[in-house]
């Protein structure tokens, strides 16, 4: 190992901006030294706050943007308080010091031959997808009516990342649990009415959400479409080495074996995932 | 790596049972995997040695997730020795390990004592490994771990069997989930053991209110990380008094000051767990900060604290 690869990955970032954008949604700022990798969609970052040891463990969040300077680099977390971690991360102001490990995991893998391109997003989920829908603007030049997305949430103001989203996509449609904002339902269902328009042969699809609308995607789909889904698990090193977020999958052979989310994943194909 | 010593630099390398490392920091069994997880964050080279994820003769799939669960200070686990089996690691993983200079120690499972003989015998025909630590404590699985590590007779038997089947020095990795940690110390010493590590994880449960159940699918698991630092403390101090054999210390090591408090209660080596989860690189930084305590203070060899302590 040279002294250069060493400690690769590992920063120091600086908290720009931490916002609450919707009641127990937070976008957070980091700012970073320019050597960050290029996050692929899907990719997330172990985060904790610099120094402090409770929490003990790390973060992982997904990326919801990244802008490469030449001097620095600025990643975007789109987060949920959820727990102890989280809610310690959204009481960070500016100035204030994270240590940061990534880009980690696979990202989605893009199939430039499907013609139409769907995502699916539940919750927070809307986070990896909201990268995703960028790049694919920009690097596979997808018009904003050349994708669909299905946005689903509890409710009106849990839908995060709809406006900015809006920018880049012109076809979304909103669902929420209580009809406060779009149709009453979950998300899965409107997916499901509009399922017979898209063709197995040229579709793509990309998921992410929480585990109930996975598996009803699952059951929705039937192996017989393209679909790449986001996973969420807890996380302790977050590199492939401790083997505590594993996910049940179909191997190469057929047989049910255990995959680390973060390192095998968090993208997985959704016909490999088994549902016991 | 060609270094400049200064004059004033103390001497780290440790001799454990004709194992020498360059330092006395190791990382511990299942929190750095095969080591190519860790390596394009850590320097493996700086490392005194790493110990592998538990070895069976065949792969395991492990426990179903939930696996790990974080509480205050620590992280309960219950991966049920997910590993690729003794055949894959020899030929996928040990040769990436080979590539540096760092003491490889294979931690073996079995679920007989005949299974437990047949991964020493393979791992020890292999050029690249050089101890065996027996994990004869791991709290999650049905079969094995700590059903032979509680009972004196069980630990002492398959350590017997290890030993037949092995030339590399054999460490034995006891569990703390037992009465009198000694008497196991005592019984796998007898049984012709050349080192004990100790602790293994402590047993735990974590439960969510809101469903009441447990956070865990295997209900328990293994508490580990700074929480148990006090227990593991203890029990190294007393185990260094029973044995004469060497002891390793580890239980919720983050830093070097921890890692040096275990060596004065009597631990010739330390190893290093859960601190690789939030700092991949907690391992390199305690070699780093003993040498500077030991520059500090005037010590010239790392040996001069072991067992220390005054009561």
């Amino acid at each position: 190992m040279t002294e250069k690869a060493m400690a690769r990955n590992i920063y120091l970032g600086e908290v720009s901006r931490n916002e609450e954008v919707r009641p127990d949604f937070f976008l957070m700022k980091i700012r970073l030294p320019a050597q960050f990798e290029r996050p692929l969609p899907g990719q997330f970052v172990m985060v904790r706050v610099a120094g402090l040891q409770d929490p003990f463990l790390s973060r992982p969040l997904s990326i919801y943007a990244c802008k490469q300077g030449p001097r620095f680099c600025t990643i975007e977390l789109l987060y949920r308080v959820a727990g102890k971690g989280t809610r310690i991360l959204a009481g960070l102001i500016p100035g204030s010091q994270v240590e940061l490990s990534g880009p980690l995991g696979t990202g989605y893998r893009v199939d430039r031959t499907k013609k139409n391109i769907v995502l699916i997003a539940g919750g927070i989920g809307i986070a990896p997808l909201s990268l995703l829908v960028r790049e694919l603007r920009r690097r596979s030049c997808r018009a904003a009516d050349a994708m669909t997305v299905y946005l689903g949430a509890r409710t009106e103001t849990a839908l995060v990342g709809l406006d900015a989203l809006r920018q880049s996509c012109s076809r979304i449609i909103v669902c929420t649990d209580d009809g406060t904002l779009g149709e009453k339902a979950p998300v899965t269902k409107a997916f499901q009415r509009d399922l017979p328009k898209y063709n197995p042969a040229d579709t793509a699809l990309y998921a992410c959400g929480p585990k109930p609308m996975i598996r009803s995607l699952a059951g929705l789909l039937n192996d017989q479409y393209f679909c790449q889904v986001s996973l969420e698990e807890r996380m302790a090193c977050g590199v492939g080495a401790c083997a505590g977020c594993v996910v049940a999958v179909k191997d190469a052979s057929g047989n049910k074996a255990y995959r680390r989310v973060c390192a095998d994943g968090p993208v997985f194909e959704l016909k490999d995932i088994l549902w016991e | 790596m060609l270094k400049k010593k200064s004059k004033t630099d103390p001497a780290l390398a440790v001799d454990i049972a004709g194992l020498k490392m360059k330092n006395p920091v190791i990382t511990a069994s299942g929190t750095f995997g095969y080591g190519e997880e860790y390596a394009e964050y850590v320097n493996l080279n700086q490392l005194g040695g790493i110990v592998v994820k538990g070895l069976s003769l065949k792969p395991r799939l492990g426990n179903p997730p939930p696996r790990i669960m974080e509480t205050t200070g620590g992280l309960l686990n219950a991966v049920g020795l997910q590993n690729v089996g003794v055949a894959a690691f020899l030929a996928e993983k040990l040769p990436f390990l080979r590539r540096y200079d760092v003491a490889v120690i294979a931690n073996i499972y079995g679920e007989s004592y005949a299974e437990y003989a047949r991964v020493a015998e393979k791992l020890s025909a292999a050029p690249g490994v050089h101890a065996l630590e027996v994990n004869v404590s791991c709290p999650n699985v049905k079969q094995g771990g700590l059903s032979f590590g509680a009972n004196p007779k069980a630990a002492a038997e398959v350590t017997r069997r290890v030993k037949a089947a092995t030339d590399l020095p054999v460490w034995v990795k006891l569990t703390p989930n037992v009465t009198d940690i000694t008497v196991i110390a005592r019984a796998v010493e007898q049984a012709g053991a050349d080192a004990v590590s100790l602790i293994n994880t402590l047993t735990g449960m974590a439960i969510d209110l809101r469903t009441r159940r447990p956070h865990l699918k295997n209900v328990t698991g293994g508490l580990s990380g700074p929480a148990i630092k006090p227990v593991a403390l203890r029990m190294v101090w007393q185990v260094a008094q029973s044995v004469a054999v060497p002891v390793i210390g580890m239980g919720g090591i983050l830093t070097a000051e921890d890692a040096l408090e275990f060596m004065v209660a009597g631990a010739k080596a330390v190893q290093v767990g859960t601190a690789n989860f939030i700092n991949p690189l907690a391992a390199e930084e305690i070699v780093q900060g003993m040498r500077l305590y030991l520059k500090h203070h005037k010590i010239k060899n790392i040996a001069e604290i072991v067992g220390t302590l005054q009561v």
